[in-house]
């Protein structure tokens, strides 16, 4: 844990020195500082450092919650339709409403990714859960049906451009008063931490829950409420990021197993050193243009997984 | 009785693919009939052709992987298909995707699809016995590798180069390219009569490996001959009309779930005959209801991944 | 009785040949190709909007089919009412087209891919233009479309005017220092650079880039951070707004009014020019659609001096 955490730290003190702008310790402190560097770093470096850790944190967190809800390894925003419905919220809001501010279009994104989750969960209900790779299937197939409504309309008012720019996450745009939304992770994140253990009890199932004197249904929609406010919170701040919740819960769960209680920090941990380190590549590799964040995450992400999965083969064979 | 309900099932079917052809060719011609007819003609062909191929395909591959789930679009073929479609523009540019001759670009999108998944295929399911869920995760994966690969390549490309990659990656069935149709037709052809010369065995294989093997199937050639053919016409009906992702999966379960039992000699007509009736149906809709604005992929993922929800609601909770 | 005899079939063949001696064949040479029409067209369809403009600017009132969506703004009310709606940009309505029976049919960029189909049921010619040498390409189909239509002494008047505002265009930019052009789309910065579709602002205007290496030519819409511009300093900002239609007008205005940008040159400057975003993005390659983005050129760097 220590050592994530210190990684982070150093990373998150690089990521304020890369950049196109010179920012650097004699801009900054030096002989030449000078105003510009300084403000870029208030203006820019910092607000996107920690709109990458925030956001890092949140979506891996995001995952976690909807595994041990769920109970399968193999669900995140974007396997349960969550992603797709914020997303189809958003457009329909930009469609009907574009003038609305920002808050009041992410919380319209934010009642969709619910509705669309609570929908996903309705939906395992008549499926039986002992089929483990049946749960993820069904939220791709039901991601899949809200992404085909979400492109249709995107298609018909002509604004496939637009959708497919906001459906990439990337950073770039990030700049102080531009991602503040963001903290909202960070509160649902702290409330992931303090609600852990309920959730890993109504991850034992109804009956179970109800026996210790918890309310099931009470934890299941805070749990919901918590991924939604999550997954659009992030899409409409910085886009969606694929895959992550999937991947840094698992990794986690290989180094310290499954206790949510000391999941969550090392989760979030992870989370935001993943993302950190893609976009901190995703920005020098073609520097001086940038290389969204969705983009990296997809195939450095996809790549850690499968090494990931091949190396489980290996160590039983 | 079985035999009779499959056999009830199958003529309907067949029914229900010749009134969706009939309305396909005549319904709203304007014009000369005799340009209609050859014009709808090819893109009936073309529909068929891929209605066919997909229906084989997931139905053989599943019956090789032994599973009901799995199918070459969900294993990532789809995302490979825009990953090699990207490549091209990305490394040739964009006058290769218009200009080159076509033959020659489907030829090589086919031997790179195929050579691609007979890799795939051959390291996931001729090797030690594998749990279904790692299979699907890892296709999974590989779609989002090739899928954020290609993005990545697009985000480098010209906008201009991106329209026109943009409208290569939906499926299309109104500009089919007929001229395609030949050598299509003669892959699929080919790939059926290898298929056809160890059909003697698809019932066999339902039965898994060890049951397989002691029935005296050679089982290692056989599967990979069944998964070669299997990327040839997946690799074939992507070229030709652009990625369709749960079309296969459903066909395959429909076919099934009315069949009632799951002999190749029911389940593969009644599922080519379900692709034709959703393919060529489904255009027919699209053309008269959506007068050419949407394209089908859309509406045929919307639909496919409605009707599978409901399929596995129903089926659990009988 | 014979001389007469022998004056009424010359006059007769001098009537039927009237019409041919003024229509002879010609051979239009495209980027597919070389297509033959035996007469002046007395019916088009078009499947492309800049060639719409193009035909429109040539003065032609026989467009008898157009794009069914994405009009763009300024030439919606020049779409003759009667006109048939032949599919998307993308995806010709090609049963439609041959039903029709026109006399000639154009494609381009985004529909190019149809002509193969189209060419066999009536005269196709593809108008697609390389985006290298936006103004020449764009002259050139006004040229062609004019011989096309019997329209020459229009043609010219219209590559005059189209030559002259150019000139006037990069009269304007002279000395006024270096240009950047970017896209805004859904909050997100692109840059485009040398060989995009609004590569004639640095080539054919003379426009200084910020890039300083102009062979990079492949790449356009990178995204880019507001440290970018920030660093970079254009003197002139083009800008591109995608979003123009979303989040109503001034969205790009939006996105740009912040902390970094205030910083720059071309903000403290106002040295912004908004470029019409659907002349930008769907008709650069029409007549009009360019004279309203030199136009937009003009004015911009002339209320700003």
């Amino acid at each position: 844990m220590g050592v994530v955490v210190a990684l982070t730290m150093m990373l998150a003190v690089a990521s304020l020195f890369v950049g196109i702008s010179d920012v650097s310790l004699s801009t900054l402190f030096g002989a030449g500082a000078h105003d510009r560097a300084m403000r870029v770093l208030l203006v820019s470096r910092i607000p996107r450092t920690a709109a990458i850790l925030l956001a890092g944190s949140a979506l891996a967190i995001a995952g976690l919650v909807m595994q041990i809800i769920v109970r399968n390894r193999f669900v995140e925003p974007s396997t349960a339709g969550t992603t797709e419905s914020a997303s189809l919220g958003f457009l329909v809001v930009t469609i009907f409403a574009p003038g609305w501010p920002l808050m009041a279009k992410m919380l319209v994104a934010a009642v969709f990714a619910f509705a669309g989750t609570a929908l996903f969960l309705r939906i395992l209900r008549f499926v039986p859960l002992r089929d483990v790779m049946l749960v993820p299937l069904v939220g791709i197939m039901l991601g899949g049906v809200i992404g085909a409504v979400t492109t249709f309309f995107a298609y018909r008012f002509d604004l496939l451009p637009s959708v497919l720019a906001w459906t990439i996450g990337d950073f770039s745009g990030v700049l102080r008063g531009r991602y503040e939304l963001l903290w909202f992770g960070l509160a649902a994140t702290i409330l992931a931490y303090v609600a852990a253990d309920r959730f890993t009890v109504a991850g034992l199932g109804r009956d179970v829950t109800t026996s210790l004197g918890l309310n099931y249904k009470a934890v299941m929609t805070f749990g919901l409420a918590l991924v939604a406010v999550i997954s659009s919170v992030t899409l409409v701040s910085v886009g969606s990021i694929p895959f992550l919740g999937l991947i840094v819960p698992n990794v986690v769960s290989l180094m310290v197993g499954d206790n949510m209680r000391i999941t969550v920090p090392w989760v979030a941990a992870l989370g935001a050193l993943f993302v950190l380190l893609c976009d901190i590549v995703g920005r020098i590799v073609r520097y001086p243009y940038e290389i969204p964040i969705g983009v990296t995450v997809g195939v450095v992400g996809s790549a850690i997984f499968l090494y990931l999965l091949l190396r489980a083969r290996g160590s039983r064979g | 009785m079985r035999s009779g309900r499959a056999a009830i099932v199958i003529a309907i079917l067949a029914l229900l693919a010749l009134v969706s052809v009939a309305a396909f060719l005549t319904l709203g011609a304007r014009g000369s009939w005799s340009f209609v007819l050859s014009f709808r003609g090819k893109r009936l062909l073309a529909l068929v052709l891929v209605a066919y191929a997909i229906a084989v395909s997931t139905v053989l591959f599943q019956t090789v992987t032994n599973n009901r789930i799995l199918t070459p679009s969900i294993m990532g073929f789809d995302a490979l298909y825009v990953l090699v479609q990207t490549s091209v523009v990305f490394f040739l540019g964009t006058q290769m995707l218009v200009l080159a001759d076509p033959h020659l670009r489907f030829l090589a999108e086919v031997v790179v699809m195929a050579g691609f998944a007979w890799i795939l295929f051959r390291w996931l399911f001729l090797g030690e016995e594998r749990s279904l869920h790692l299979l699907v995760l890892v296709g999974i994966v590989f779609g989002i590798f090739f899928r954020s690969i290609s993005t990545f390549m697009q985000r480098i490309l010209d906008p201009n180069a991106f329209q026109v990659l943009q409208d290569a990656l939906f499926a299309s069935f109104q500009n089919v390219d007929t001229t395609l149709l030949g050598v299509s037709f003669a892959l699929v052809a080919m790939a059926s009569l290898v298929l056809w010369g160890v059909s003697h065995t698809f019932d066999v294989l339902t039965l898994g490996r060890a049951q397989a093997v002691s029935l005296g199937v050679d089982y290692r050639r056989t599967v990979m001959t069944i998964l070669t053919m299997v990327a040839v016409l997946v690799a074939v009906s992507t070229a030709l009309v652009g990625p369709i992702t749960f079309f296969g999966l459903l066909v395959a379960s429909l076919a099934r779930a009315l069949l009632g039992d799951s002999l190749h000699r029911h389940v593969l007509p009644a599922a080519v005959l379900l692709a034709i009736v959703a393919l060529v149906g489904g255009q027919t809709v699209l053309e008269r209801v959506f007068s050419f604005d949407t394209a089908l992929s859309i509406i045929v993922e919307f639909l496919g991944g409605l009707v599978f929800i409901i399929l596995i609601m129903r089926g659990a909770a009988r | 009785m014979f001389k007469t005899a022998g004056g009424l079939v010359a006059l007769a063949t001098v009537l039927l040949l009237a019409p041919s001696a003024s229509a002879q064949p010609i051979e239009i040479e495209h980027a597919q190709g070389t297509t033959t029409l035996d007469a002046v067209p007395q019916s088009v369809m078009v499947t492309d909007w800049a060639a719409f403009d193009n035909l429109d600017a040539l003065g032609i009132e026989v467009i008898e089919g157009v794009p069914a969506s994405a009009t763009p703004p300024y030439l919606a009310g020049r779409v003759p009412a009667d006109a048939q709606a032949i599919g998307s940009l993308q995806e010709p309505d090609i049963e439609g087209i041959a039903a029709a029976d026109p006399d000639l049919v154009i494609v381009a960029s985004r529909s190019r891919t149809s002509y193969p189909m189209l060419s066999g049921i009536a005269p196709t010619i593809d108008l697609t233009v390389d985006n290298h040498d936006l103004i020449a390409g764009v002259e050139a189909n006004i040229t062609r479309l004019g011989a096309i239509f019997d329209r020459e002494e229009r043609a010219g008047e219209l590559v005059a005017a189209l030559d002259a505002k150019v000139e006037e265009a990069r009269a304007a930019a002279e000395g006024k220092g270096t240009g950047l052009v970017i896209v805004t789309n859904a909050g997100r910065l692109g840059v485009y650079g040398p060989g995009s579709r609004v590569a004639w602002i640095y080539d054919a205007l003379g426009v200084p880039s910020v890039f300083d290496d102009v062979d990079d030519s492949d790449h356009g819409g990178d995204a880019i951070s507001f440290e970018y511009l920030l660093e970079t300093n254009p003197d002139w900002l083009f800008v591109v707004d995608r979003d123009a239609g979303v989040g109503g007008e001034g969205a790009a205005r939006a996105l740009l009014d912040n902390d970094l940008i205030h910083e720059t040159g071309f903000w403290q400057n106002d040295r912004i020019i908004y470029l019409d975003p659907a002349a930008a993005y769907v008709t650069m390659h029409g007549y009009s659609g360019l004279m309203v983005l030199l136009d937009q050129v003009i004015a911009g760097y002339e209320d700003a001096s």
